[in-house]
């Protein structure tokens, strides 16, 4: 049994226009001390697919399954114990946290919110320890969070993550507000903790090779759905699903001597909005042909552990070649 | 008659700022050539759009003030020019295209009347009808159907609004393009399609192009030379070849080692310790000194100054000076 399984999950939100399928039917398996990195473009459900797995917004249907228990199923009480275990480090780290708290504050917020200190003594001691282990110095204890740079914020972030001692964290963007210089340090940090304390983590991104570099298995999404979820490495060296194609395709290389065939994707993402029953990538996709349009793809081992979303199996061939497109 | 079109030199900016004075741009001398694109790469407050919005005149005073040096457009200096001067050179002469498409855009109006908008400024012997197809030229150069000269900004996607604005830019065909961070707001796939537009845009009309970026892959994509830029300095200068494959000050190379890859499988990064400069506080030797793995002591004695190692490939680093190489 997989550490943490999730089967079915939907979100769906109702808006004027219609219902907006969030998270639609996705399915996954994440293994304990693994990172599985989630990337797509903006509006293709990755941020909420991760509030989902946590009930940050409870899922519309579904199970998450974690521990033998469906934690989807669990009441106030119960979810708040369960909720030590799961925990998020957000995006933005200028505007997730409370700009009238000190840093020792914000740090010790969450111990005290879950009793995890016995006395001041203890409480204080932990705040220490936390700030020691995300590398913020000691002298930033009473400072506030205007007073630090993007970096030393999302430390603060990632403390109040690790407070409460989890199992499992979903990182949304966490690096993505940061320079790459900063960046590279807190890519770094995340590592040398999931080692440390065993950690199990779900990385949201929308960054590639953020995404290659620190993922043991990667799915890829589109307008809600997985539509392709294998091994970080097969993903880089064999993208099967069209759109996984070209979306490595379109990423600048900072290499010069790197000639790349860009693949063309026409036009732009299309409504989420009551989506109709049929590949939702085919309006976009080069290989699509009349039963993409009439017909939804499952997600169906096409090699070993590499899942592939896609009618066009025998058409597809594997990157390099690409597709001959003007 | 040189082939500079525009040449900055000496340019120092500071803001005045109630927590001190603010050194953005500190003696820096660029050139754009013409019908070249130079890339302008650093992090968050390295002074990028500074120097962009000095060149444009677009400076907020107060707080900013120019405290010495001179942007020159055909021998003139653009910093000397009163509003009614910049406002022929604007959009004529020189235009530039913000990160953000979509607060660029006035909501109320037409996208085809902004573009026409432009075009009437500076052509005022056209007639309406000769302005409107003009206008409806620009919209399809830029990949959007002429039928479209009536929608309003909100009926357009973010790589849409983008295209719009570079239509605006380049509709009386400017000898300079300042683009500020123009894909960093949209989604790779999007970023892919209107990098690429750019290019051919740029190369068909011969415009130049300032091109700033904190990505390393779209300097490699589009850019003939490229300026590194750290706390308002320009620390390295150089073709693309001298930037890539052999970078020389500490900073570039920290940069590179900072980017996780995707054509290579790196264990770990090599983050350049330390947060960035602070620039209200700099030290009047090397601002890189205190991140700098490869420092000595006679980096403190002095600010180095841009050294040429090599035809046309520039260096700000004290290990360069006086054959002290090592």
């Amino acid at each position: 049994m997989a550490f943490m399984e999730i089967r079915h999950l939907k979100k769906y939100f109702n808006t004027a226009g219609g219902v907006l399928h969030a998270v639609d039917d996705v399915s996954l398996d994440i293994e304990k001390s693994q990172t599985l990195g989630v990337v797509g473009e903006s509006g293709c459900g990755k941020s909420t697919l991760g509030r989902a797995i946590i009930s940050l917004s409870p899922p519309t249907s579904g199970q998450v399954i974690f521990n033998g228990q469906d934690i989807t199923k669990l009441g106030k009480k119960e979810f708040k114990k369960m909720r030590v275990n799961l925990q998020m480090i957000f995006q933005d780290p200028y505007s997730s946290l409370d700009p009238r708290m000190s840093v020792s504050q914000l740090i010790a917020e969450p111990i005290k919110t879950y009793k995890l200190a016995s006395g001041k003594q203890e409480l204080e001691k932990k705040v220490n320890d936390l700030m020691d282990v995300v590398g913020l110095a000691s002298r930033l204890k009473n400072s506030y969070p205007h007073e630090l740079d993007g970096g030393r914020r999302q430390r603060i972030g990632i403390a109040r993550a690790l407070s409460v001692n989890p199992d499992f964290i979903v990182c949304d963007e966490p690096v993505s507000a940061l320079d790459v210089s900063i960046q590279a340090q807190v890519l770094n940090l995340l590592q040398d903790l999931q080692k440390e304390r065993n950690l199990t983590y779900m990385f949201i991104t929308h960054d590639m090779s953020v995404v290659k570099h620190i993922s043991d298995v990667i799915c890829v999404m589109y307008l809600g759905q997985v539509v392709e979820k294998c091994n970080a490495k097969d993903l880089f060296k064999r993208p099967l699903h069209p759109y996984s194609q070209a979306l490595l395709s379109a990423i600048p290389i900072p290499n010069i001597h790197v000639e790349k065939k860009k693949i063309k994707m026409k036009g732009e993402l299309t409504s989420p909005i009551d989506p109709k029953p049929c590949c939702r990538f085919a309006p976009r996709c080069p290989y699509a042909g009349e039963k993409c349009f009439l017909e939804e793809p499952k997600l169906e081992e096409w090699e070993k552990d590499h899942y592939v979303m896609c009618h066009k199996k025998p058409e597809i061939p594997s990157r390099g070649e690409g597709p001959a497109e003007a | 008659m040189s082939d500079k079109i525009v040449e900055v030199k000496n340019l120092v900016v500071h803001y005045e700022t109630d927590e001190g004075v603010v050194e953005a741009v500190n003696n820096v001398n660029l050139d754009i050539k013409k019908g070249e694109v130079l890339g302008l790469v650093g992090e968050t407050g390295a002074g990028k759009t500074t120097i962009a919005l000095s060149i444009m005149n677009l400076l907020p005073y107060p707080p900013a003030h120019v405290i010495q040096g001179e942007v020159l457009l055909e021998g003139s200096n653009l910093l000397e020019k009163d509003k009614k001067e910049m406002r022929r050179i604007r959009g004529k002469k020189i235009s530039m295209v913000f990160q953000d498409p979509m607060t660029a855009l006035n909501p109320v109006q037409t996208v085809g009347e902004q573009i026409a908008e432009v075009i009437r400024l500076h052509n005022q012997n056209l007639s309406a009808a000769e302005i409107t197809k003009k206008a409806v030229d620009m919209l399809e150069t830029v990949g959007i159907p002429g039928e479209r000269y009536k929608d309003y900004p909100h009926q357009f996607s973010g790589g849409m609004k983008q295209r719009v604005v570079i239509a605006i830019a380049l509709a009386c065909k400017p000898e300079l393009l300042i683009a500020d961070e123009p894909t960093t707001a949209l989604d790779v796939t999007i970023q892919a399609q209107v990098l690429e537009l750019m290019k051919d845009l740029q190369k068909n009309s011969g415009t130049a192009m300032l091109l700033i970026t904190h990505d390393f892959g779209v300097v490699a994509d589009i850019c003939n030379r490229c300026a590194v830029i750290y706390a308002g300095e320009i620390v390295e200068l150089g073709e693309l070849a001298h930037i890539f494959d052999h970078p020389m000050h500490p900073y570039t190379i920290g940069l590179f080692h900072s980017l996780p890859s995707l054509d290579k499988d790196v264990e770990r990064l090599r983050p350049i310790p330390g947060s960035v400069a602070d620039p209200t506080n700099l030290p009047p030797y090397c601002s890189f000194y205190d991140r700098c793995e490869n420092k000595c002591e006679a980096c403190r004695s002095e600010n180095p100054k841009l050294i040429e190692v090599e035809p046309g490939h520039y260096v700000k680093c004290i290990k360069f000076v006086k054959g002290r190489e090592g």
